[in-house]
């Protein structure tokens, strides 16, 4: 019982914001501006039915998920690295820190225009000579991955040094008295001790990146993913499919966290239960 | 075999604005092998700092520090060092935590578990092998601390107020447990308190330092059988001489 008013508490406010919504609609009787819930539904309900001559709500979601996937694991194979070396070695840091320092105040939706202007409309298939996979991957422009690259570089990265640099000497400490060698201490200390700010970087570049995306795809030369959805039934007046794409939008970012999280908590549990 | 030989050792810190912090002088002190000593003093009188030169987790400034007539530098084989704060690694379990001493000491993969039990036993522990370290008392986390450093296999083992953070019961039980640990195992101790009836019911001896700089200021022969009893008149005699040298007013 007392279970049941708990979640019922958790649901409270969004029904609140859908029958205010609802309400809203029926009142202004305009769908071009705002579409009734019951519309927005049909749409998600069908994800795999053709839109306006752009494919489906499935096909543009996995086109943005792909390119975020794949701009996100290159930002996690080179960053994650990277932060360990500079959070270890102080010549590290002193060599890298100043352009760290020099590009991170630069946002990532800066740089689209540079890399529209120098990629292209290379895809990532074409940087291993193919011209068509026949995948996904043909519709993953090397200039979005860049700037998906982009998005989750600093927060992993920053976040890895500061994991490095804040283990605690005891932990250190008492590994050396007990003759780790650095090897040892680099494998069995520091690197599950600064596993947590690690997963928070990761977590936190996979927001940034899944924001990212959609603000590049809205610009124009894009022509497919969850962004493009949303300009383009923008310009034919779609109102229901560019609130179900928000949707899409907000639910795609939500189990994004939720996966990270999960992980997170397998593989750095115990600094949740340590308090 | 595995005496400990400290001579004239000196040890000074930078501390801010280029200040020197002189933290120990002309310290001299000699444990024979499977001794047990205790280093009492006041806080800031450099017995951490002492322990850890031997541990050489720091470098020393002047003197030497000598096992069976070699000089120590840096980190060395024959001693491990137990401290005050919880140190286990919270992200591996109890055993773990055990075995981790074994792995780095050179034991083979297959003995690691057998053994690790076998050094939980001795502790009282080997119920608690799969439990993370946040889910035991302090007592207790001490207690795998105290087996951990028995596992690495030391000749000398060093303790900075293991049991200070405890209450009083758990200490004067773990006390008992260590008595017993380092009869059985016949390691040297050097054990750092400021409590001074701990200091009185472990130690064969017990070293007495005074701050600004820290030095050694006596050094007491402790000839009561064991197990001593807190509340004897040879013990409480004791405890007023050490009470003096530390002119701690009544």
């Amino acid at each position: 019982m007392k279970n049941l008013l708990r979640t019922s508490q958790s649901f409270l406010l969004p029904l609140l914001f859908l029958a205010v919504w609802e309400f809203w609609a029926v009142r202004l009787d305009n769908p071009a501006l705002v579409p009734r819930v019951e519309v927005v539904l049909s749409v998600l309900v069908h994800p795999f039915s053709e839109l306006i001559g752009t494919g489906t709500l499935a096909w543009n979601t996995a086109v943005s998920l792909s390119r975020v996937i794949f701009g996100f694991s290159i930002a996690v194979i080179l960053c994650v690295p990277l932060g360990l070396w500079m959070g270890t070695s102080r010549t590290a840091f002193r060599l890298v820190n100043p352009l760290v320092e020099l590009f991170r105040p630069l946002c990532p939706i800066a740089w689209i225009p540079f890399a529209m202007a120098f990629f292209g409309v290379m895809r990532v298939p074409q940087l291993f000579g193919v011209r068509y996979s026949n995948t996904i991957l043909d519709s993953v422009q090397v200039g979005m991955v860049f700037i998906i690259f982009w998005g989750g570089l600093f927060p992993i990265l920053l976040n890895t040094i500061y994991g490095v640099t804040g283990v605690r000497s005891l932990w250190l400490e008492t590994a050396r008295i007990l003759g780790a060698s650095r090897r040892q201490i680099f494998r069995k200390v520091i690197l599950p001790a600064a596993m947590p700010a690690i997963m928070t970087g990761l977590r936190v570049g996979l927001g940034i990146s899944w924001m990212v995306i959609i603000a590049a795809e809205m610009l124009p030369g894009s022509d497919s993913g969850i962004g493009y959805l949303i300009m383009y039934s923008y310009e034919l007046a779609e109102m229901q499919i560019l609130v179900a794409s928000m949707v899409v939008i907000g639910l795609i970012g939500l189990v994004l966290n939720k996966g990270l999280q999960l992980i997170s908590t397998r593989v750095s549990g115990w600094q949740a239960l340590e308090r | 075999m595995n005496k400990l030989i400290l001579k004239d050792v000196g040890k000074t810190f930078n501390g801010e604005n280029s200040r020197k912090v002189e933290a120990l002088r002309n310290v001299d002190l000699t444990a024979s092998t499977g001794e047990f000593i205790s280093i009492i003093g006041p806080t800031g009188c450099g017995k951490t700092t002492l322990l850890r030169l031997i541990a050489g987790l720091e470098p020393l400034n002047a003197g030497q520090i000598m096992l069976d007539e070699q000089a120590v530098e840096g980190i060395n084989r024959a001693c491990t060092l137990v401290f005050q704060q919880f140190s286990l690694f919270p992200w591996f379990n109890v055993i773990r935590n055990v075995t981790f001493a074994l792995e780095m000491r050179g034991v083979e993969k297959s003995q690691r578990q057998r053994l690790a039990m076998y050094f939980l036993k001795l502790v009282g522990l080997e119920d608690a092998a799969k439990a993370k370290p946040y889910e035991l008392s302090g007592g207790m986390q001490q207690r795998v601390s105290i087996a951990r450093a028995l596992a690495y296999d030391p000749d000398i083992l060093l303790m900075d107020e293991p049991f200070g953070a405890l209450d009083e019961k758990t200490r004067q039980k773990l006390q008992d447990v260590l008595i017993d640990l380092w009869r059985d195992k016949r390691k040297t101790i050097l054990f750092v308190t400021h409590n001074i009836d701990e200091a009185i019911y472990l130690a064969d001896r017990i070293i007495v330092m005074a701050p600004d700089p820290g030095h050694v200021t006596d050094n007491i022969s402790i000839n009561l059988s064991r197990p001593r009893n807190r509340l004897s008149a040879e013990f409480t005699e004791l405890h007023i001489r050490i009470r003096n040298m530390l002119e701690i007013p009544d």
